[in-house]
Protein backbone atom coordinates (compact mmCIF):
# COMPACT_ATOMS: atom_id res chain seq x y z
CA UNK A 1 0.00 0.00 0.00
CA UNK A 2 1.53 2.80 -1.45
CA UNK A 3 1.44 5.99 1.85
CA UNK A 4 -1.02 8.13 0.08
CA UNK A 5 -3.34 5.47 0.53
CA UNK A 6 -2.23 4.54 4.21
CA UNK A 7 -2.93 8.32 4.63
CA UNK A 8 -6.45 8.37 3.53
CA UNK A 9 -7.40 5.63 4.75
CA UNK A 10 -6.74 6.88 8.20
CA UNK A 11 -8.14 9.85 7.46
CA UNK A 12 -11.15 8.01 6.12
CA UNK A 13 -11.54 6.64 9.87
CA UNK A 14 -11.01 10.17 11.03
CA UNK A 15 -13.98 10.78 9.13
CA UNK A 16 -16.58 8.54 9.96
CA UNK A 17 -15.74 8.59 13.49
CA UNK A 18 -16.25 12.43 13.15
CA UNK A 19 -19.71 11.88 10.94
CA UNK A 20 -20.75 9.04 13.78
CA UNK A 21 -20.29 12.02 16.51
CA UNK A 22 -22.38 14.37 14.16
CA UNK A 23 -25.12 11.96 14.25
CA UNK A 24 -24.86 10.86 17.53
CA UNK A 25 -25.77 15.06 17.85
CA UNK A 26 -22.41 16.59 18.28
CA UNK A 27 -22.55 19.73 15.99
CA UNK A 28 -18.68 20.64 16.40
CA UNK A 29 -18.00 17.19 14.78
CA UNK A 30 -19.24 18.64 11.58
CA UNK A 31 -17.42 21.92 12.22
CA UNK A 32 -13.91 19.87 12.25
CA UNK A 33 -15.15 18.03 8.69
CA UNK A 34 -16.42 20.99 7.06
CA UNK A 35 -12.93 23.10 8.45
CA UNK A 36 -10.87 19.90 7.13
CA UNK A 37 -11.89 20.07 3.58
CA UNK A 38 -12.80 23.92 3.20
CA UNK A 39 -10.06 25.11 1.37
CA UNK A 40 -9.84 22.14 -1.82
CA UNK A 41 -13.55 22.02 -1.85
CA UNK A 42 -14.25 25.86 -1.99
CA UNK A 43 -11.73 26.34 -4.01
CA UNK A 44 -12.49 23.88 -6.71
CA UNK A 45 -16.20 25.57 -6.45
CA UNK A 46 -14.94 28.95 -6.33
CA UNK A 47 -13.77 28.02 -9.80
CA UNK A 48 -16.96 26.82 -11.20
CA UNK A 49 -19.20 29.24 -9.51
CA UNK A 50 -20.50 32.79 -10.28
CA UNK A 51 -18.44 33.68 -7.15
CA UNK A 52 -18.31 34.22 -3.32
CA UNK A 53 -21.71 34.08 -2.41
CA UNK A 54 -22.85 31.85 -5.40
CA UNK A 55 -20.00 29.25 -4.35
CA UNK A 56 -21.18 29.29 -0.83
CA UNK A 57 -24.83 28.58 -1.64
CA UNK A 58 -23.13 25.54 -3.64
CA UNK A 59 -20.45 24.93 -0.94
CA UNK A 60 -23.76 24.26 1.65
CA UNK A 61 -25.69 22.09 -0.80
CA UNK A 62 -22.66 19.68 -1.03
CA UNK A 63 -22.26 19.29 2.29
CA UNK A 64 -25.74 18.95 3.02
CA UNK A 65 -26.80 16.53 0.31
CA UNK A 66 -23.34 14.74 1.69
CA UNK A 67 -24.46 14.38 4.91
CA UNK A 68 -28.17 12.99 4.14
CA UNK A 69 -26.72 10.33 1.65
CA UNK A 70 -24.51 9.51 4.16
CA UNK A 71 -25.51 5.58 3.60
CA UNK A 72 -23.57 5.64 0.53
CA UNK A 73 -20.75 7.22 1.51
CA UNK A 74 -19.03 3.65 2.39
CA UNK A 75 -15.62 4.50 3.79
CA UNK A 76 -14.32 5.61 0.68
CA UNK A 77 -12.25 8.88 0.94
CA UNK A 78 -14.74 11.46 2.20
CA UNK A 79 -12.69 14.53 -0.20
CA UNK A 80 -13.26 12.64 -3.54
CA UNK A 81 -17.23 11.62 -2.30
CA UNK A 82 -17.39 15.63 -1.74
CA UNK A 83 -15.68 16.46 -4.62
CA UNK A 84 -18.04 14.19 -6.92
CA UNK A 85 -21.11 15.52 -5.30
CA UNK A 86 -19.57 18.95 -6.02
CA UNK A 87 -18.90 17.78 -9.29
CA UNK A 88 -22.38 16.75 -10.27
CA UNK A 89 -23.97 20.01 -8.66
CA UNK A 90 -20.88 22.68 -10.67
CA UNK A 91 -21.29 20.73 -14.03
CA UNK A 92 -25.44 20.78 -14.24
CA UNK A 93 -24.99 24.49 -13.43
CA UNK A 94 -22.30 25.23 -15.71
CA UNK A 95 -24.34 23.46 -18.50
CA UNK A 96 -26.89 25.37 -17.92
CA UNK A 97 -25.14 28.97 -17.68
CA UNK A 98 -22.72 28.15 -19.89
CA UNK A 99 -20.77 30.47 -17.27
CA UNK A 100 -17.15 30.81 -17.05
CA UNK A 101 -15.45 32.21 -14.14
CA UNK A 102 -12.60 34.60 -15.60
CA UNK A 103 -10.27 36.21 -13.43
CA UNK A 104 -11.85 39.69 -13.94
CA UNK A 105 -15.05 38.47 -12.24
CA UNK A 106 -15.59 39.91 -9.17
CA UNK A 107 -15.38 37.70 -6.64
CA UNK A 108 -17.58 39.05 -4.11
CA UNK A 109 -20.14 41.74 -2.96
CA UNK A 110 -16.73 43.82 -2.54
CA UNK A 111 -16.09 43.21 -6.55
CA UNK A 112 -12.53 42.45 -6.07
CA UNK A 113 -11.78 40.00 -8.93
CA UNK A 114 -10.72 36.93 -8.14
CA UNK A 115 -7.41 37.19 -9.39
CA UNK A 116 -6.57 39.48 -6.30
CA UNK A 117 -7.76 37.08 -3.88
CA UNK A 118 -5.30 34.39 -4.89
CA UNK A 119 -2.39 33.28 -2.67
CA UNK A 120 0.65 31.18 -3.42
CA UNK A 121 0.60 27.45 -2.23
CA UNK A 122 4.19 25.69 -1.66
CA UNK A 123 5.87 28.45 -2.48
CA UNK A 124 9.05 29.50 -0.97
CA UNK A 125 9.49 33.34 0.29
CA UNK A 126 11.83 33.61 -2.76
CA UNK A 127 9.76 32.00 -5.41
CA UNK A 128 6.55 33.94 -4.33
CA UNK A 129 6.93 36.87 -6.09
CA UNK A 130 7.61 34.71 -9.50
CA UNK A 131 5.50 31.87 -8.32
CA UNK A 132 2.41 33.93 -7.86
CA UNK A 133 3.04 35.67 -11.39
CA UNK A 134 3.01 32.00 -12.80
CA UNK A 135 0.28 31.33 -10.69
CA UNK A 136 -2.07 33.92 -12.38
CA UNK A 137 -0.84 33.15 -15.98
CA UNK A 138 -1.49 29.72 -15.44
CA UNK A 139 -5.07 30.34 -13.87
CA UNK A 140 -5.75 32.68 -17.00
CA UNK A 141 -4.55 29.64 -19.30
CA UNK A 142 -6.40 27.15 -17.46
CA UNK A 143 -9.78 29.00 -17.44
CA UNK A 144 -9.54 28.77 -21.11
CA UNK A 145 -9.20 25.09 -21.56
CA UNK A 146 -13.08 22.97 -21.83
CA UNK A 147 -15.08 22.35 -18.62
CA UNK A 148 -13.70 17.82 -18.51
CA UNK A 149 -10.20 18.89 -19.10
CA UNK A 150 -10.78 22.17 -16.66
CA UNK A 151 -11.92 20.19 -14.10
CA UNK A 152 -9.23 17.52 -14.55
CA UNK A 153 -6.70 19.96 -14.06
CA UNK A 154 -7.97 21.38 -10.78
CA UNK A 155 -8.77 18.15 -9.14
CA UNK A 156 -5.55 17.18 -9.49
CA UNK A 157 -3.64 19.92 -9.35
CA UNK A 158 -5.16 21.82 -6.65
CA UNK A 159 -7.29 19.12 -4.80
CA UNK A 160 -4.51 16.69 -5.08
CA UNK A 161 -6.87 13.99 -6.20
CA UNK A 162 -5.65 10.75 -7.81
CA UNK A 163 -5.86 10.22 -11.37
CA UNK A 164 -8.41 7.15 -10.12
CA UNK A 165 -10.58 9.32 -7.95
CA UNK A 166 -10.92 12.07 -10.77
CA UNK A 167 -11.65 9.30 -13.11
CA UNK A 168 -14.53 8.23 -10.49
CA UNK A 169 -15.77 11.49 -9.95
CA UNK A 170 -15.75 12.46 -13.78
CA UNK A 171 -17.67 8.55 -14.35
CA UNK A 172 -14.69 7.90 -16.99
CA UNK A 173 -11.59 5.52 -16.94
CA UNK A 174 -8.31 6.57 -16.19
CA UNK A 175 -6.90 6.65 -19.08
CA UNK A 176 -9.06 9.39 -20.74
CA UNK A 177 -9.01 11.53 -17.24
CA UNK A 178 -4.74 11.35 -17.97
CA UNK A 179 -5.84 11.87 -21.46
CA UNK A 180 -7.65 14.92 -20.36
CA UNK A 181 -5.14 16.38 -18.18
CA UNK A 182 -2.39 15.86 -20.77
CA UNK A 183 -4.30 17.83 -23.07
CA UNK A 184 -4.72 20.39 -20.32
CA UNK A 185 -0.67 20.34 -19.70
CA UNK A 186 -0.01 20.51 -23.33
CA UNK A 187 -2.24 23.47 -23.67
CA UNK A 188 -0.80 24.89 -21.00
CA UNK A 189 2.75 24.85 -22.32
CA UNK A 190 1.63 26.48 -25.48
CA UNK A 191 0.07 29.49 -23.62
CA UNK A 192 2.81 29.72 -21.09
CA UNK A 193 5.76 29.24 -23.50
CA UNK A 194 7.62 31.64 -22.19
CA UNK A 195 7.77 30.62 -18.93
CA UNK A 196 8.61 26.98 -20.31
CA UNK A 197 11.33 28.62 -21.66
CA UNK A 198 12.89 30.52 -18.89
CA UNK A 199 12.77 26.98 -16.41
CA UNK A 200 14.63 25.31 -19.50
CA UNK A 201 17.37 28.05 -19.75
CA UNK A 202 17.54 28.19 -16.03
CA UNK A 203 19.30 25.20 -16.74
CA UNK A 204 16.82 22.63 -14.97
CA UNK B 1 9.59 5.12 -24.23
CA UNK B 2 7.85 7.53 -26.39
CA UNK B 3 6.71 11.20 -24.95
CA UNK B 4 3.07 10.51 -24.65
CA UNK B 5 3.43 7.80 -22.42
CA UNK B 6 6.13 9.39 -20.60
CA UNK B 7 4.40 12.08 -19.39
CA UNK B 8 1.37 9.96 -18.25
CA UNK B 9 3.81 8.06 -16.20
CA UNK B 10 5.22 10.88 -14.80
CA UNK B 11 1.91 12.21 -14.14
CA UNK B 12 0.73 9.39 -12.49
CA UNK B 13 3.84 9.26 -10.52
CA UNK B 14 3.11 12.92 -9.33
CA UNK B 15 0.18 11.51 -8.15
CA UNK B 16 1.88 8.41 -6.51
CA UNK B 17 -0.05 5.52 -8.80
CA UNK B 18 2.84 4.30 -10.54
CA UNK B 19 3.65 0.63 -9.23
CA UNK B 20 7.15 -0.17 -7.74
CA UNK B 21 8.17 -1.22 -10.92
CA UNK B 22 6.76 1.49 -13.56
CA UNK B 23 9.07 3.53 -10.76
CA UNK B 24 12.15 1.67 -10.95
CA UNK B 25 11.57 1.85 -15.48
CA UNK B 26 11.28 6.04 -14.99
CA UNK B 27 13.81 6.33 -13.02
CA UNK B 28 15.91 4.89 -15.93
CA UNK B 29 14.35 6.84 -18.41
CA UNK B 30 15.10 10.13 -15.88
CA UNK B 31 18.51 8.95 -15.44
CA UNK B 32 19.64 8.68 -19.04
CA UNK B 33 17.11 11.17 -20.38
CA UNK B 34 18.00 15.11 -19.56
CA UNK B 35 14.24 16.01 -21.68
CA UNK B 36 12.52 13.11 -19.56
CA UNK B 37 14.09 15.53 -16.33
CA UNK B 38 12.93 18.53 -17.82
CA UNK B 39 9.13 17.39 -18.48
CA UNK B 40 9.48 16.26 -15.02
CA UNK B 41 10.55 19.26 -13.62
CA UNK B 42 8.14 21.10 -15.47
CA UNK B 43 5.48 19.08 -14.36
CA UNK B 44 6.95 19.99 -10.63
CA UNK B 45 6.52 23.67 -11.15
CA UNK B 46 2.81 23.73 -12.38
CA UNK B 47 1.85 22.13 -9.71
CA UNK B 48 3.77 23.61 -7.28
CA UNK B 49 2.76 27.07 -8.80
CA UNK B 50 -0.46 26.79 -8.62
CA UNK B 51 -2.69 29.46 -6.18
CA UNK B 52 -5.32 28.63 -3.55
CA UNK B 53 -8.29 31.11 -3.39
CA UNK B 54 -7.77 32.99 -0.55
CA UNK B 55 -11.64 33.03 -0.22
CA UNK B 56 -12.85 30.88 2.40
CA UNK B 57 -16.72 29.80 2.59
CA UNK B 58 -18.64 32.20 4.77
CA UNK B 59 -18.31 31.99 8.91
CA UNK B 60 -21.56 31.05 8.90
CA UNK B 61 -21.06 28.42 6.59
CA UNK B 62 -21.31 25.49 9.15
CA UNK B 63 -24.24 27.11 10.92
CA UNK B 64 -26.71 27.14 7.98
CA UNK B 65 -25.56 24.01 7.16
CA UNK B 66 -26.18 22.30 10.71
CA UNK B 67 -29.72 24.09 10.25
CA UNK B 68 -30.62 23.18 6.94
CA UNK B 69 -29.34 19.23 7.95
CA UNK B 70 -31.89 20.37 11.65
CA UNK B 71 -34.70 20.95 9.18
CA UNK B 72 -34.65 18.48 6.59
CA UNK B 73 -34.15 15.84 9.83
CA UNK B 74 -37.06 17.31 11.58
CA UNK B 75 -39.27 17.99 8.06
CA UNK B 76 -38.82 14.30 7.45
CA UNK B 77 -40.14 12.41 10.35
CA UNK B 78 -43.14 15.05 10.17
CA UNK B 79 -43.77 13.67 6.85
CA UNK B 80 -43.62 10.37 8.01
CA UNK B 81 -45.74 10.91 10.90
CA UNK B 82 -48.63 12.77 9.26
CA UNK B 83 -48.32 10.03 6.17
CA UNK B 84 -48.19 6.97 8.09
CA UNK B 85 -51.52 6.84 9.48
CA UNK B 86 -52.84 8.79 6.54
CA UNK B 87 -51.99 5.49 4.49
CA UNK B 88 -52.62 3.41 7.14
CA UNK B 89 -56.61 4.76 7.15
CA UNK B 90 -56.33 5.13 3.38
CA UNK B 91 -55.98 1.13 3.11
CA UNK B 92 -58.41 0.25 6.00
CA UNK B 93 -60.94 2.65 4.13
CA UNK B 94 -60.45 0.95 0.74
CA UNK B 95 -60.72 -3.04 2.53
CA UNK B 96 -64.02 -1.50 4.31
CA UNK B 97 -65.01 -0.23 0.38
CA UNK B 98 -64.33 -3.19 -0.88
CA UNK B 99 -65.78 -5.32 1.16
CA UNK B 100 -69.01 -3.32 1.23
CA UNK B 101 -69.05 -3.31 -2.24
CA UNK B 102 -68.79 -6.80 -2.57
CA UNK B 103 -71.73 -7.46 -0.61
CA UNK B 104 -73.39 -4.55 -1.97
CA UNK B 105 -73.26 -6.15 -5.36
CA UNK B 106 -74.71 -8.97 -3.93
CA UNK B 107 -77.58 -7.47 -1.95
CA UNK B 108 -78.38 -4.81 -4.77
CA UNK B 109 -79.04 -7.45 -7.75
CA UNK B 110 -82.80 -7.48 -7.26
CA UNK B 111 -83.63 -3.40 -6.80
CA UNK B 112 -81.64 -3.29 -10.48
CA UNK B 113 -84.29 -5.37 -11.82
CA UNK B 114 -86.68 -3.35 -10.36
CA UNK B 115 -85.44 -0.33 -11.13
CA UNK B 116 -85.37 -1.86 -14.80
CA UNK B 117 -88.86 -3.13 -14.71
CA UNK B 118 -89.91 0.41 -13.18
CA UNK B 119 -87.73 1.87 -16.05
CA UNK B 120 -89.74 -0.42 -18.49
CA UNK B 121 -93.55 0.14 -17.38
CA UNK B 122 -92.37 4.25 -17.65
CA UNK B 123 -91.56 3.73 -21.15
CA UNK B 124 -95.00 1.74 -21.53
CA UNK B 125 -97.26 4.25 -19.98
CA UNK B 126 -97.04 6.91 -23.25
CA UNK B 127 -97.24 4.27 -25.32
CA UNK B 128 -100.41 2.77 -23.86
CA UNK B 129 -101.76 6.75 -23.28
CA UNK B 130 -101.09 6.88 -27.12
CA UNK B 131 -102.80 3.78 -28.29
CA UNK B 132 -105.75 4.60 -25.88
CA UNK B 133 -106.14 7.93 -27.63
CA UNK B 134 -105.57 6.23 -31.18
CA UNK B 135 -108.35 3.86 -30.01
CA UNK B 136 -110.95 6.80 -29.63
CA UNK B 137 -110.07 9.40 -31.76
CA UNK B 138 -110.68 5.83 -34.56
CA UNK B 139 -114.10 5.48 -32.93
CA UNK B 140 -114.96 8.75 -33.22
CA UNK B 141 -114.17 9.03 -36.65
CA UNK B 142 -115.57 5.49 -37.74
CA UNK B 143 -118.83 5.80 -35.00
CA UNK B 144 -118.62 2.15 -34.49
CA UNK B 145 -117.05 0.45 -31.56
CA UNK B 146 -114.04 -0.85 -32.40
CA UNK B 147 -112.07 -3.43 -30.70
CA UNK B 148 -108.86 -2.89 -30.28
CA UNK B 149 -107.52 -6.76 -30.42
CA UNK B 150 -108.53 -7.12 -33.92
CA UNK B 151 -106.74 -4.64 -35.27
Amino acid sequence: MKTTDIERTRMDQDDAKLLAEYHAGSAEALGVLVEKYKRPLFGFILRFSEGREDADEVFQEVWVRAIKNMNRYRQENLLSWLFRIAHNLMIDRVRRRKFVVSLDTPAGEDGVPLSERLAGAGLGPDDETGGRELGLRIEAAAAQLPLEQREVFWLRMQADLSFKEIAKIQKCSINTALARMQYAVSKLRKELAGEYRELREAGI
Amino acid sequence: MKKRKLEKWLLLEQSGELSTRQLRQLGRELAASEDTRILRQELGRLKGSILLPEIEPSPWTVTKIATRLHEERRSAPTVTRVLKPALALAACLMVVAGILNFHGKQVSSAPVAVATVARVDVWNDPLEEDLGRLERQIAAISGDSLDIMEM
